[in-house]
C-alpha cells in the first residue's frame, strides 16, 4: 500500500521527520518497506497572477499576458488558449530548468518580449495535461511563492506492507489512524455534507439483492447532471500518488474515497442501466460478460454479478462492465457502495484471473459499517467538481445487520501470556488509543465493543496481540523459560547423516544440493522401463519451468546436470554427492513415499591436475573404495557387491548391484556413454546411488573390538594363474573355506596380465596372514599349514601355481 | 715380530688415509683386524714366541689393535662428517612448491550453516524432528489456521501436486505432526525443505528453514524473546542487537518478525540492510489457540511459541552472498570456498 506522507497529514496531525514516521510504523506493525521522496526540481517557478491579458499583435494563436510575482510585473507570451485575467499560473522564470529539459530564458517571440514561461501540468511533470496551462486554485496563494511549496510537491510516499489481517489499513484514513494513536494525536475524519435534490431516490431507482450471502449490504446514491471532466489538480496528484491513474472526474473520485476510506466504490452510467434499477445476483456457468478492461470474462454459478432490469453490468465487488461505463457523455450516475462476501469474492477474482483495488480489499473484509459514510463522501466530492444534484436519500439495502461484537479481555491472562505485569489502567488506555470501546467487567476483566472496521479482532488473544502492540514489543521483558534436560537430540538417522557427510568429504568429496523437482526428460535420459521405480514420479500442477515438473525419484539426474554445470565452467576433476529425499508416488496414497537417498558422482583425474600426483583417472575401483570407506564408517558390516549387467544406465560389465545383509541396497557403476551424451556430457562418469534409510537399518552399532595377539604374525604369498572369468572373489572364497583357523587375513595384494601369464588369464597374487592368539608359531608350523592350504586350492580351483 | 706390527699398524695408516668411503674403512678393517686379518694373524702368532717375551708383545700387540681400532672410528667419523655436511650443502628442495595435499571436499554451506543452527537449539534442549517434504494441504494450511480461500494463502507461492496435495511452503507442518503425536511438554526443531513458486536473485523455488516449537504450562512471549535472543546472539555475536516487531501469521497470536541489527554495516546503514540498520531474519509468534484447538489441546491451559528462520537467508549473511541462486547451482569455485 503506497500512502502519501501529505495526504496522510490531512487526517493527522504529524509533527516529526517522515523517517521518524516510518521507523514508528514498522514498529507498531506496519513495515514500511521503502519511503521514497517525491522531489519537484521545480527552481525558479513561482506562483504568478495574470493581471491583464490581450491578443498577440503579431500572431492569431498566441496572447500577451502580464503577470505579477507581487513584486514584479512580467510580460509573458502564451500559446493556451484556457486562461483568463485574474488567473493564478505556474510562472517559470528566467534560469528555470524545467523537467522536460526546457530551459527558461528571456526571449522575444513574434517582435514581443517574453520574460518566461506560464506552465501546464506535464511540463512540469505533476500531471499529464498538456494542452492547458495550470491553473491554481486561489485558496490564499502567495505570490512569488516556490510553485512546489505552494503546491505541496514535494511529499514523502510510504510503501506499506499490511498484513492480510488489518484491512482497515489499507487505506490512508486507516494508517492515519494508528499514527493518531501512536502519538497521541486526533484523527481528523473530513466532514461530509452536501444538499440533497427534492426527488425521492425510490422513485428513481430500486436495488434488490437475490442472494444476501454473497452479498449483505448494497446502497447507492444518485446524482444527475454532472459534467464529466478532469477532476481538480491535487485529487489527480493524491491518486497518482496511491499508485492509481487519473480517468475522469467522476471515476476519480470513487477511486479517491477508496484511498481514502478503504471502500471499494463504482460508478455506472445510470442511463446506461435498463429499466433503470439495480439488480444482485449470481450469473449462471458459462455466462460470458465483458468487463471494463474489454477483457471476455467466463462466469460461474458463484459468480455474484450487479445486474440491471435485463443484463449484468459488474462483477460484484470486483469490476465494472464495458456496458454501463462512465464516459464523457454520461451525465447521470449512480454510486455503488456494496459490502461483498470475502470468501466468496477472493474464489471468483481467483477464478477469474482478475485482482483488482477492489477485490484486494473486499476479500480481506472492508468495513461493512462505513459503506454508508463512503457512499455520502463520494456524493459530496462528486457535487463538489462534477456539478449535478443528487436525489432525496439513498438507497440501503442491508437485509442482515451486524452489530458490534464484545469481547472479554481478562488482564491476568494478557499478562500470563505475554510474560508482562501490565496493569489494568494500561491495558484499558491501549485499546481505547485505537478507538476501541472498553469497560470494566470486574477486577481483572473488560469487555471490549469491537468497532466495524476492525473485524480482525475477535478473541480474546486478538485483544492480547493488541495490547503487545500497542505496549512495544520491546517493552516485554526477555525471559528464559524452565528446559527440561533432554536425553538426544539427533536419532540414529541423523546421526548416521551427519557421519556419512564427514566420511565423504574427508575422502574428496564435495556435497552438493540439489532442486527436489527435476525434468521429465532427465529421467527419460536413463532409459528405464516402465516399471522401473524412477519412473514412479509424481509431477507438479503448476511448475515454474517444464525442467523442474517432476519430484526426483533418483539424485542420480541432479549429479549428472551438476556436472554439466561444472564442465561448462571448466571444473573437469569432480567427486559430488548428495543426500536427499526423493518421492515415489504410491497407489491409494495421497502422499508419496519419501525416502532419503545419498548418490555420488566421480569422474576426471584422480588426484585433480597436481605436479606430484600421477595424473590418472578415477575408475570403478576409486568409487567402489570410497562405498567401502562409507561403509566402514557408518559401521555397515555384511556389504556385498554382486556383479549386475541390468542396470540400464550403466555399463552392464562395470556395474554392481549393492547388497547389505542379504538385502538390496543401492547400485555403483559407470554410466554408459549414451546417457552421458543425452546430458551432453562424455568422459568417464561413475555414480552410486544408496537407499540411505534402508542402509541405517544395517548398521551395526554394538561394536566389539578383538583382541590384540601377543606374538608375531608370519606372511605366506601365493599366485595363482587362472582364466579371466574366475574373479577374485571365487579364490578369495575358496581360500576362506579351507582356511585353518590360524588364517588370521587374507589380502589381494597383485592383479597382473602380460609377460609370463598367457593370454586369457590373469594372475592374483594373495598374501595370507597366519597368527596365534596363545603361541609364537614355527616356520615349519606355518609351511606346513600353508602348503597343504595351496594344493587343495589348486584341487578346488584348476588353478596353477605362478613360480 | 714388533717391527712386523708396527709395520703392519704403519700400512693400515696409510690405506685409511687413501678411504673416502665407509666401504673402504670396513674393507681395512676386515684387512686388519678381520677374523682372516693379518693383525689378527700375527697375533694368532703369539703362541710360537717365548714364554717371557710373551706378556710384552701381547702388551704391545693390543696397544696396537686398539690404537688401529680408535684410528679406524676417526676415520669413519670423519668420512661420515664429510658426508653430513655434503648432504646438507648439496641436497635442496624447492619448498615453495605445493605439498601434496590428499584431496579433501566440504560440506555445503546449507549443511553447514544449519548444522551450526541446530547445534545452538540442541544446546538449548531441543530434538530434532522431520516431515514431508510433500505435504496435505491440510498440515500446510488447514491445521495452521489458513483455510481455503483465507487471504493469507497470499503469502505462500504454492506449488500443487493436486488439490489436497502440494509442496510445503514452510516447515510449520511439522509443528502439527508433532503436536498430533506427542502431548505437551514439547521442545523441538525441526530443519528441512520449503517450496514456493518465485525465482529471482533473492528467492529460488525451493529452500530451507528451521522450524522452532516449545509449548508447555507456562511458556509466554517474554520466553520467545529469550529463546531467539540467545540464539541470535550465538550465531551472530554477544553484541547483536535485535528488535521484535508486530507481523501476522494466521498460526501464531501475537505474531512477531524479529530484526537484527545489520552484520555488514552494525546498523550504520548500508545496501544489504536498505539502509535501515536491521535485517529481518526470523518470523515468530505465540501459537494461536486455535491451532492448539486443532490439535487437540486444550488453550486454557497451555501455552507455546513457534518460530522458523531461513537457512539461505543466514548463510547469505554470514558468508557474504548476495545471489541466493549460487547456493543451488553447486558450482565447484563456489563449493570450494567453505
Ligand atoms: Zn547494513
Amino acid at each position: 500500500m503506497k500512502a502519501s506522507f501529505n495526504w496522510l497529514r490531512e487526517y493527522v496531525d504529524i509533527d516529526f521527520a517522515p523517517d521518524e514516521l516510518g521507523e514508528d510504523l514498522t514498529m507498531a506493525g506496519f513495515e514500511v518497506e521503502s519511503i521514497s521522496k517525491v522531489d519537484a526540481n521545480l527552481n525558479n517557478v513561482v506562483v504568478g497572477k495574470i493581471m491583464s491579458l490581450k491578443p498577440h499583435p503579431n500572431a492569431d494563436k498566441l496572447s500577451l499576458c502580464q503577470v505579477s510575482t507581487g513584486g514584479h510585473l512580467y510580460s509573458v507570451v502564451c500559446g493556451a488558449a484556457n486562461m483568463i485575467s485574474g488567473d493564478y499560473v505556474a510562472l517559470a522564470l528566467e534560469g528555470a530548468l524545467l523537467p522536460n529539459g526546457v530551459k527558461i530564458k528571456n526571449t522575444r517571440i513574434r517582435g514581443e518580449l517574453s520574460q518566461g514561461m506560464m506552465c501546464s501540468e506535464e511540463e512540469l511533470k505533476i500531471g499529464r495535461d498538456s494542452q492547458r496551462i495550470l491553473i491554481l486554485q486561489d485558496d490564499g496563494l502567495e505570490l512569488g511563492k516556490d510553485i512546489a511549496s505552494a503546491l505541496n510537491l514535494e511529499d514523502y510516499i510510504f510503501e506499506i506492507n499490511i498484513t492480510p489481517n488489518r484491512p482497515d489499513c489499507l487505506s490512508i484514513i486507516g494508517i492515519a489512524r494508528e499514527i493518531a494513536s501512536i502519538t497521541g494525536k486526533i484523527l481528523k475524519i473530513p466532514k461530509i455534507e452536501y444538499r440533497e435534490g427534492n426527488e425521492k431516490i425510490d422513485k428513481l431507482t430500486s436495488v434488490e439483492i437475490h442472494d444476501p450471502e454473497l452479498c449483505p449490504r448494497y446502497s447507492a446514491s444518485l446524482i444527475n447532471d454532472v459534467t464529466i471532466g478532469l477532476s481538480p489538480f491535487w485529487m489527480r496528484r493524491r491518486l497518482e500518488s496511491a499508485g492509481i491513474r487519473p480517468i475522469s472526474n467522476v471515476v476519480d473520485v470513487t477511486n479517491y474515497v477508496l484511498m481514502e476510506f478503504g471502500q471499494p466504490l463504482h460508478a455506472f452510467d445510470f442511463d446506461l442501466l435498463s429499466e433503470r434499477r439495480i439488480v444482485v445476483q449470481r450469473a449462471d456457468d458459462g455466462d460470458i460478460f465483458t468487463s471494463l478492461d474489454g477483457m471476455e470474462r467466463h462466469l460461474f454459478s458463484d459468480t455474484l454479478m450487479i445486474c440491471d432490469g435485463e443484463k449484468p453490468v459488474a462483477i460484484g465487488g470486483i469490476m465494472g462492465g464495458l456496458n454501463s461505463e462512465v464516459s464523457e457523455n454520461t451525465s447521470n450516475v449512480l454510486i455503488e457502495s456494496a459490502y461483498f462476501n470475502p470468501t466468496n469474492i477472493r474464489k471468483t477474482s481467483k477464478k477469474l484471473g482478475l485482482q483488482t483495488e477492489a477485490s484486494y480489499r473486499f476479500e480481506r473484509g472492508v468495513d461493512y459499517g462505513g459503506v454508508i459514510r463512503a457512499l455520502n463522501r463520494a456524493t459530496q466530492l462528486v457535487l463538489d467538481f462534477c456539478g449535478g444534484k443528487t436525489a432525496k436519500g439513498i438507497v440501503d439495502q442491508y437485509p442482515s445487520p451486524v452489530f458490534p461484537k464484545e469481547i472479554s479481555l481478562s488482564v491476568n491472562k494478557t499478562n500470563k501470556i505475554l510474560g508482562t505485569s501490565l496493569k489494568k489502567m494500561k491495558v484499558k488506555r491501549h485499546l481505547k488509543g485505537i478507538e476501541l470501546d472498553v469497560k470494566d467487567l470486574d477486577r481483572d476483566k473488560v469487555i471490549v465493543k469491537i468497532p466495524s472496521f476492525r473485524m480482525d479482532l475477535h478473541r480474546e488473544v486478538d485483544l492480547i496481540e493488541e495490547v503487545a502492540r500497542l505496549d512495544g514489543y520491546n517493552n516485554i521483558p526477555t525471559t528464559t523459560p524452565v528446559v527440561r534436560v533432554n536425553t538426544a537430540g539427533k536419532n540414529p538417522a541423523q546421526v548416521s547423516q551427519d557421519r556419512a557427510k564427514d566420511i565423504l568429504t574427508s575422502i574428496g568429496y564435495y556435497e552438493v544440493v540439489n532442486y527436489s523437482f527435476i525434468s521429465p526428460l532427465s529421467v527419460a535420459l536413463l532409459n528405464l522401463d516402465d516399471e522401473h521405480p524412477y519412473k514412479r514420479f509424481i509431477s507438479i500442477k503448476n511448475p515454474l519451468r517444464e525442467d523442474q515438473s517432476i519430484m526426483r525419484t533418483t539424485l542420480i539426474p541432479g549429479l549428472l546436470n551438476t556436472m554439466k554445470t561444472n564442465v561448462y565452467n571448466k571444473n573437469l576433476n569432480l567427486k559430488l554427492f548428495e543426500l536427499g529425499t526423493v518421492f515415489y508416488s504410491v497407489e491409494h496414497e495421497k502422499l508419496p513415499k519419501e525416502k532419503k537417498m545419498l548418490s555420488a558422482l566421480a569422474t576426471g583425474l584422480k588426484y585433480g591436475e597436481s605436479w606430484s600426483f600421477p595424473g590418472e583417472g578415477i575408475d570403478f575401483y576409486d568409487i567402489k573404495g570410497s562405498l567401502e570407506n562409507l561403509f566402514e564408517g557408518l559401521n555397515v558390516m555384511n556389504f556385498n557387491f554382486l556383479p549386475t549387467p541390468d542396470i540400464p544406465y550403466l555399463h552392464p560389465g562395470k556395474s554392481s548391484i549393492i547388497m547389505v545383509d542379504n538385502t538390496e541396497i543401492g547400485t555403483v557403476g559407470e554410466v554408459r556413454s549414451e546417457v552421458l551424451e543425452g546430458y551432453e556430457l562424455s568422459d568417464t562418469v561413475y555414480v552410486f546411488e544408496l537407499d540411505f534409510d534402508l542402509m541405517v537399518k544395517h548398521t551395526f552399532s554394538d561394536k566389539k573390538i578383538k583382541p590384540l595377539s601377543k606374538y608375531p604374525p608370519i606372511y605366506r604369498d601365493i599366485a595363482l594363474i587362472v582364466d579371466e572369468s574366475v574373479q577374485f572373489k571365487d579364490i578369495y572364497n575358496a581360500i576362506n573355506k579351507l582356511s585353518n583357523k590360524l588364517v588370521d587375513n587374507i589380502q589381494v595384494f597383485d592383479v597382473y596380465r602380460g609377460r609370463s601369464v598367457a593370454n586369457g588369464k590373469k594372475s592374483l597374487a594373495y598374501r595370507i596372514k597366519y597368527q596365534s592368539y596363545e603361541r609364537t608359531l614355527t616356520d615349519k608350523e606355518v609351511n606346513n599349514i600353508h602348503e597343504k592350504l595351496v594344493s587343495n586350492l589348486v584341487e578346488k580351483t584348476g588353478a596353477r601355481i605362478r613360480e | 715380530m714388533k717391527e712386523e706390527l708396527e709395520r703392519l699398524f704403519a700400512e693400515a695408516l696409510e690405506k685409511l688415509k687413501g678411504a673416502v668411503e665407509e666401504r673402504q674403512v670396513a674393507e681395512i678393517k676386515a684387512e686388519f683386524l678381520g677374523k682372516k686379518g693379518k693383525i689378527t694373524a700375527l697375533l694368532r702368532g703369539l703362541v710360537n714366541i717365548s714364554q717371557e717375551q710373551r706378556p710384552v708383545m701381547g702388551c704391545l700387540a693390543n696397544e696396537i689393535k686398539i690404537s688401529l681400532e680408535e684410528k679406524i672410528k676417526e676415520s669413519l667419523e670423519v668420512i661420515r662428517e664429510r658426508k653430513r655436511k655434503e648432504y646438507l650443502l648439496h641436497e635442496s628442495l624447492d619448498i615453495t612448491l605445493p605439498g601434496r595435499r590428499v584431496p579433501i571436499g566440504r560440506k555445503h554451506p546449507i549443511t553447514e550453516v544449519c548444522n551450526e543452527i541446530i547445534g545452538i537449539f540442541l544446546g538449548l534442549g531441543f530434538q530434532i524432528s522431520e516431515g514431508p517434504e510433500v505435504e496435505l494441504d491440510y498440515y500446510n494450511f488447514e491445521a495452521l489456521n489458513i483455510p481455503k480461500d483465507h487471504p493469507a494463502r497470499d503469502m505462500h507461492d504454492t506449488f500443487y501436486i493436486s488439490d489436497e496435495v502440494l509442496l510445503r511452503t514452510h516447515t510449520s507442518p511439522v509443528q502439527i505432526r508433532v503436536m498430533e503425536k506427542q502431548s505437551p511438554p514439547i521442545q523441538i526443531i525441526a530443519p528441512g525443505k520449503a517450496f514456493r513458486c518465485d525465482s529471482d536473485v533473492s528467492h529460488t523455488p525451493m529452500f530451507h528453514q528451521v522450524e522452532g516449537l516449545m509449548v508447555g504450562d507456562n511458556i509466554t512471549f517474554g520466553d520467545l524473546k529469550g529463546i531467539l535472543t540467545i540464539f541470535v546472539h550465538q550465531m551472530f555475536g554477544d553484541k547483536t542487537r535485535l528488535r521484535f516487531r508486530p507481523s501476522f501469521f494466521p498460526f501464531t497470536e501475537p505474531s512477531a518478525e524479529v530484526d537484527m541489527q545489520c552484520v555488514i554495516c552494525r546498523g550504520k546503514g548500508c545496501r544489504v540492510c536498505s539502509f535501515s540498520g536491521w535485517l529481518e531474519i526470523l518470523g515468530s509468534g505465540m501459537v494461536d489457540p486455535e491451532v492448539f484447538k486443532i490439535v487437540g489441546y486444550n488453550p486454557n491451559e497451555i501455552t507455546g511459541f513457534a518460530f522458523g528462520l531461513g537457512i539461505e537467508r543466514v548463510a547469505m549473511l554470514k558468508y557474504g552472498i548476495n545471489d541466493i541462486r549460487m547456493f543451488f547451482e553447486n558450482d565447484m569455485r563456489f563449493l570450494g570456498q567453505f
